[in-house]
């Protein structure tokens, strides 16, 4: 080894160098350690003393929902809201007690807080109160330095403008609970959707949360904010819903039960869909007493239940442009074929009645449908069998749900053969096809349902799919029967409004000279036995039963007869004859739709992602 | 293990060693503490690399020097094949093409490089004459050596890395004795291509250099990130606020408080007094590399101690001045300490590359 070459002594003085500059940055850190944490220490402790970060989601604001007019049906507003935050007060009664001076609160209700309080982790906010006034509001900031714990803040509160009109359709806010955080995934927001199209379209109308970066003292009182993310509001909706026609029906049915639907014949366009009697979303949403829930629950004309998707009914004589079409499919009847009808049909061994007692004479299938005479479409159902009926029924959409976007819709009943299997283990007796041609028996359909076949017979036959928000994609475009038939059918129909031996002649209209076609039903929900046939009085009167057992009372139809556009479905339960209650009432409904000025815009659909 | 080699495992400079050790211990504690006293988080984590690293460490320094030389650019050829590899394949993480997944591992290539051009400079200086390596044409490889991986590095994109490797390749330069005014020449040029060089810079990097610049432009942003971690170090005070008893760190307004400023809530829990501790510990792990090189005879074995431990002070500085202030955020770990199995693992590789030169000091390798 050579100690002394060179390149040895050039590396040594290098190295050294190298050394030597590495302490003195060192060095420099040292001083930059020694300034910060001594020089400076006391500015930064009391920067670290206000220097907390909370990290807190915020709602979106939730889309708003219009009617196709663009009328407001649901909006956002505040709503002034009080927390309390367990781990932020050191004694907590005395906490709760001095929020209690500043706000009134009863000592019911500061028990009730303090049991909530117990249950729930100590870095949870409880909420104590909402809907507060301006006043309170004013006064609980006033008074915040000297109530530990306590974070006042404006949480959101859903308003319904047109409340009961649209409670069915659109909904209401709630609480959330597992069920609904598993199924829709959580939110900041206080509620959510409950049902009605807020729940079928939650997370379309919640779009995406934000947060907030806060700045907290070591009380949790925010010193400044540091970020804000709005996240991305909700969707807005618009409804196919014409809000003026859907309040005129409310308030036309009063205080009965039942439901109006109203659709669009080409498209399934839901302009109306009115289930009485109704309740206020915005009392829902606002909180509601026990008590006052309870008796919505209970109630026997159902006040929270959506009868136009969820109510259950026998189509009765609304069903016969069914059973014809199925017979005429089938070739076992002639349009000119006469069949007599003495007010009664035998069949094995059974005599079913006509509810006209004298009877109707000779029916063609035109004047069968005009005046519903019972005996014509017993004979053709015998003749047709309840295969082929049950497959027409089948085709119009009977026996499952529409498919509408609205939650909780029922798919009825279209009773068979093999249903019968299923459901009663017994065979299919054909005294119960004479039944199911009058739209009896079995047979179990909803009020949207009705008003679908109806729009399907007004259209030509095309089957369409209702909806109420997005459109929805349809089965196919095959043609549910033949137009020819159809044609038939609603000559019939317009007769049975439009001529004095019709059924609905007394409710039959006329704007700038389109007149409405439709069919009437009255369904029969007791049994009527012979002797009360044959007694005195004969059939009990309906205003002399008890509401329970009045009949239900039906129509459907449309306008405008020549070129068909609304098709309408009236059920109202218990209400008596269908040409005597239901007709009119859709009659004034059609009146007042043809004569809405301006009329209702077309509907086009804005994007929403599917719920 | 033979008797020779349990003899060779005695004969380990086990000063370092055991300064190396004390380091990563650290590190198991500082992590234990940032995750609010959870061990299975990042401790648990970080000992097992600590480990695996120092087996790692143990075999390469028993490894024949000789090998090591003889492999110096395979290596080096090897992990430029897998910057390539990143390039065209590997994973994306946090915004940037860094990770090269082997299925059973997750590498980082251009943490190895380090090690890798290191050892390659320091073969390529062992067979130039002393007097010939400041020519011109003496440079032109080691340039290459430098600059190819680092625009790999620097497109992935990995702003801090490919720095660090710039200067770990130009302290390794230095030290082989290249005229200092290639270094002034250099240094005049990179200050001239500074425009042409911001024009190529990410907007995230932009942003990073001008917030340095006056942090309170963007308070609320990047320069956050600065000014919070300046109030955790200087609340620490001269003794800090023990272990486990900070408060600003462990916020959430850090998002690399567990890797790149865990040196923020060291020095808030153990104030001025644990921080010049640290730094001291520090000091002596590079004080004992520039020891060994004076006993260190060839060019190849004082090139590759004095590279990895002029790397290892570069990584110290840079960190601990980032969080600091007093250099822009450009995401350096702090070695041995940070959360990080790249990291943890390249340098205790290069301390067994430092303690495998040195246990060899007298072998000779070949001049030419």
């Amino acid at each position: 080894m050579h100690l002394t070459e060179p390149d040895d002594i050039d590396f040594n003085r290098r190295s050294l160098l190298m050394l030597v500059g590495q302490m003195g940055l060192f060095g420099g850190l040292l001083w930059r350690l020694q300034y910060l944490q001594i020089e400076q220490a006391k500015i930064y402790k009391n920067l670290a003393e206000a220097n907390r970060v909370d990290f807190r989601p915020v709602a979106a604001p939730r889309g708003i929902i219009s009617d196709r007019n663009n009328i407001l049906l649901a909006d956002n507003d505040y709503n002034l809201t009080v927390d309390f935050i367990p781990e932020q007060a050191d004694d907590i009664e005395a906490a709760i007690a001095d929020l209690s001076a500043v706000l009134n609160l009863s000592p019911a209700h500061q028990k009730d807080i303090l049991k909530r309080i117990a249950r729930a982790p100590a870095f949870r906010a409880v909420e104590i109160d909402d809907m507060l006034s301006w006043d309170s509001f004013a006064r609980l900031h006033l008074n915040l330095p000297y109530l530990a714990g306590v974070a006042p803040r404006v949480g959101d509160l859903r308003i319904y403008p047109y409340g009961k009109a649209t409670a069915h359709i659109l909904g209401y806010m709630g609480a959330k609970t597992k069920q609904d955080i598993a199924r829709y995934g959580n939110t900041p927001a206080d509620h959510i959707g409950k049902d009605g199209i807020e729940r079928q379209y939650e997370k379309a109308l919640r779009g995406r949360a934000g947060a907030r970066q806060l700045e907290v003292n070591a009380r949790g009182r925010t010193v400044r904010q540091i970020s804000n993310n709005d996240g991305t509001p909700g969707n807005d909706l618009r409804l196919t819903i014409d809000i003026r026609l859907q309040e005129f029906t409310r308030k036309r049915l009063g205080s009965r039960a039942g439901s109006v639907v109203v659709l669009d014949v080409h498209s399934g366009e839901v302009l109306t869909m009115v289930s009485a009697p109704t309740y206020d979303p915005n009392q829902l949403s606002h909180g509601i007493d026990n008590a006052s829930w309870q008796k919505m629950v209970t109630h026997e004309k159902k006040p929270l239940l959506n009868k136009s998707i969820a109510g259950l009914y026998a189509p009765g004589s609304t069903f016969k442009m069914i059973v014809a079409l199925a017979a005429l499919e089938a070739e076992v009847i002639k349009t000119d074929e006469k069949i007599h009808c003495d007010g009664t049909f035998h069949f094995s061994d059974e005599i079913f009645h006509c509810w006209q007692k004298e009877g109707h004479g000779s029916m063609t299938l035109e004047t069968a449908l005009e005046q519903s005479c019972d005996t014509y479409f017993y004979d053709i159902a015998v003749r047709t069998g309840i295969d082929k009926i049950e497959e027409m029924a089948k085709r119009f959409g009977l026996g499952r749900p529409t498919g509408i976007d609205l939650m909780g819709e029922q798919g009825g009943v279209v009773p068979g053969r093999d249903w019968k299997r299923a459901n009663y283990e017994t065979q299919w007796w054909s005294g119960e096809t004479v039944i199911a041609g009058i739209g009896q028996g079995f047979l179990l359909s909803t009020p949207l349902q009705l008003a679908s076949i109806m729009a399907m017979i007004a259209n030509g036959g095309r089957y369409i799919t209702p909806f109420i928000a997005a459109p929805l994609p349809v089965y196919g475009t095959d043609e549910v029967a033949t137009p020819e038939h159809l044609r038939l059918i609603r000559r019939a129909l317009y007769r049975a409004v439009n001529r004095p031996k019709g059924t609905a002649y007394h409710s039959s209209l006329l704007v700038r000279g389109q007149r409405m076609a439709g069919k009437t039903g009255t369904v029969q929900v007791r049994r009527i036995t012979q002797e009360e046939r044959e007694s005195a009085g004969g059939v009990i009167a309906n205003a002399d039963l008890d509401w329970r057992l009045r009949d239900h009372a039906l129509f459907v139809g449309y306008v405008p007869h020549d070129k068909p556009r609304y098709a309408i479905s009236v059920v109202i339960e218990h209400g008596g004859a269908g040409a005597s209650v239901a007709a009119p009432i859709a009659r004034d409904i059609m009146h007042h739709l043809l004569s809405l000025k301006p009329a209702p815009q077309p509907f086009v659909a804005t994007n929403v992602e599917d719920a | 293990m033979n008797f020779h080699s349990l003899k060779a495992l005695r004969n380990l400079n086990w000063a370092l060693i055991y300064s190396i050790l004390a380091l990563g211990l650290i590190g198991v504690a500082v992590l234990y503490s940032v995750a609010d006293s959870d061990f299975a988080l990042w401790s648990l984590q970080h000992s097992a690399r600590l480990g695996f690293g120092m087996i790692l460490m143990f075999t390469i320094a028993l490894m024949d020097v000789r090998l090591l030389y003889a492999s110096a650019y395979v290596l080096f050829i090897v992990l430029l094949i897998m910057l390539i590899g990143v390039e065209v394949g590997g994973t994306r993480s946090m915004g940037a093409q860094r990770w090269l997944d082997l299925g059973f591992l997750r590498v980082q290539p251009s943490e190895f490089m380090r090690i890798g051009l290191i050892l390659a400079l320091a073969r390529y200086y062992q067979t130039r004459h002393p007097l010939d390596v400041s020519k011109l044409q003496n440079l032109i490889m080691p340039a290459i050596f430098i600059i190819t991986p680092a625009v790999l590095i620097f497109r992935q994109p990995d702003l801090g890395t490919s720095i660090m490797l710039v200067l770990t390749g130009l302290g390794v330069l230095y030290l082989a004795g290249v005229n200092w005014r290639y270094f002034a020449v250099g240094g005049v040029s990179i200050a001239a291509a500074i425009p042409f060089i911001w024009q190529t810079l990410l907007p995230y990097q932009k942003q990073r250099v001008l917030v340095f610049l006056n942090p309170e432009q963007d308070p609320l942003g990047s320069g956050y990130h600065i000014i919070q971690s300046k109030i955790g170090i200087g609340s620490g005070g001269l003794s800090g606020k023990g272990f486990g008893e900070g408060t600003q760190s462990r916020l959430n307004f850090l998002p690399e408080k567990h890797t790149d400023f865990i040196f923020t809530i060291f020095a808030e829990e153990m104030g001025f007094i644990g921080g010049i501790a640290l730094l001291l510990l520090f000091v002596l792990v590079i004080f004992l590399h520039f020891n060994i090189i004076a006993r260190l005879r060839n060019p190849f074995s004082r090139l590759c101690v004095g590279g990895m431990g002029w790397a290892l002070f570069v990584y110290v500085f840079v960190n601990l001045a980032m969080v600091m202030g007093l250099l822009p955020v450009v995401g350096v770990p702090l070695p041995f300490i940070s959360y990080g199995g790249t990291s943890l693992l390249t340098f205790l590789l290069g301390i067994g590359v430092v303690l495998c030169v040195e246990r060899q000091s007298m072998t000779e390798l070949p001049r030419s």
